[in-house]
């Protein structure tokens, strides 16, 4: 069955989605569709869809913490271009060992998202050509964006800060300069000035 | 300049102790006002307060009335610009282009983020104070500061130059430990630059108490020497045709 933007969109998608089992799969609005399966099976998914229904396009992979459950959910976003729907293809892995399949062979682009992740989360893609640094080239912590990072005690212990210098202003006020608008000036208990003319 | 005790030859007492020679001052007064009317700006654009400068520098605000021009190498730039907030990643390369400038050379932060991390103060990449690890002579506040702060903040700085306030730059040789060991606290034990700061400190007399200290000699343990850079064509890896002989 070949998809076109002029049939029945939803019903020709849906029954190709048949073809995987336990998905479900829910329409978010027209052209947004939201599906979530097994992890086994999202390999099985991307195939289909790239193979099938002309999704070329992996637009990004998002990963969410879920520190409760204790499980990573990754968000594969793909774009057709044919039928003009994204499909967002929700899994969820356990955080602990944290090791997924990479898509690189299916999606060339999805390295860099895949490394950007690992990063991130930790979390490992196995078959990815690169899991090295990427952007934070100086860091050697946790992966910052796990939810049990703590930032602001990282932070706290890493950098000095600024003492307050009260002579700055005060060298300012000698020049003629200085604060214009006080903090208890823009109170919102404080009638303001348009507030009168209505 | 109605009495002579207005006449600016000796305004105030030079640092180094003057030798009595009045010409001497006079000269250096000269040189003062001469440099502080002509500075070359290298803007590293590091964060949003970058889009201030375009409007501060051409047709509307016109920087260049006061001397104040663009520069496009850190070689022959005096006033590094750093014009929002640094990441970490940032900062090693703001480090790199501080040390390749030639003295005097000053630096102001542009933005509250420059002066205590502005509003990324709880993210883990962003360096909050830049004069910890760079002897900054100004600081201009402001989310974002509109063109009129920046260029009053560079005329206060063209004051400084002028009653030779300004001399942050010797503060950087003088006192290195404590700038190498902030910077060695963020990027780790390993931390080299290709300038040989003491070198320099040495060479020009500049040398302070603290120039030597615990974090310049962990920098000499780990120190590569620095070796000149050889330029090759490459041309054995270029494609070439199999007749052509060798």
């Amino acid at each position: 069955m070949k998809l076109s933007p002029t049939s029945n969109l939803s019903a020709s998608l849906e029954f190709l989605l048949q073809e995987i089992s336990g998905l479900r799969s829910q329409w978010k609005s027209p052209r947004r569709l939201r599906v979530d399966l097994q992890a086994e099976t999202l390999p099985a998914l991307i195939e289909l869809l790239k193979g099938r229904a002309g999704f070329v396009h992996l637009s990004a992979i998002s990963c969410v913490d879920w520190p409760a459950q204790n499980e990573f959910e990754l968000v594969y976003h793909l774009w057709s271009y044919e039928v003009k729907v994204l499909v967002m293809a929700h899994i969820r892995i356990p955080r602990d060992p944290g090791i997924y399949l990479s898509i690189y062979d299916l999606y060339r682009p999805a390295a860099f998202f895949e490394r950007d992740i690992h990063e991130m989360f930790g979390l490992f893609f196995e078959g990815s050509p690169d899991m090295g640094k990427f952007i934070l080239t100086e860091w050697d912590g946790p992966p910052p964006m796990r939810k049990e990072f703590d930032g602001e005690a990282w932070v706290m212990n890493q950098f000095d800060w600024q003492d307050y210098q009260p002579g700055w202003l005060k060298d300012i006020e000698a020049k003629g300069g200085g604060i214009t608008t006080r903090p208890e000036d823009v109170r919102r208990d404080k009638p303001k000035p348009w507030d009168e003319q209505s | 300049m109605s009495t002579l005790k207005n006449i600016p030859v000796v305004s105030h007492e030079k640092p180094s102790g003057g030798t009595g020679n009045l010409l001497a001052n006079v000269f250096d007064e000269l040189m003062a006002f001469c440099r502080s009317r002509s500075l070359f700006m290298l803007h590293y654009c590091t964060g949003c307060g970058a889009i201030e400068l375009p409007p501060a520098m051409t047709s509307r605000f016109d920087m260049e009335r006061l001397g104040i021009q663009p520069m496009v190498t850190p070689r022959q730039a005096d006033i590094l610009l750093v014009t929002g907030y640094v990441s970490t990643k940032t900062l090693k390369r703001i480090i790199l282009t501080y040390e390749q400038m030639n003295s005097p050379k000053y630096v102001i932060g542009i933005c509250s983020c420059t002066v205590n991390g502005g509003m990324y103060w709880q993210s883990y990449a962003t360096a909050k104070k830049l004069n910890d690890y760079l002897p900054v002579d100004m600081y201009i506040a402001g989310c974002m500061p509109r063109p009129e702060a920046v260029i009053h903040g560079l005329r206060e700085l063209m004051e400084n130059i002028k009653k030779g306030e300004s001399d942050n730059w010797r503060d950087y040789y003088r006192r290195y430990d404590h700038y190498l060991g902030n910077q060695q606290r963020l990027f780790g034990e390993n931390w080299q630059t290709p300038t040989d700061i003491i070198g320099e400190a040495r060479h020009y007399d500049l040398m302070g108490p603290e120039t030597l200290g615990p974090h310049t000699a962990l920098l000499e343990q780990h120190q590569t020497p620095l070796k000149p850079f050889e330029m090759t064509l490459g041309l054995a890896d270029l494609p070439v045709r199999k007749d052509e002989p060798r």
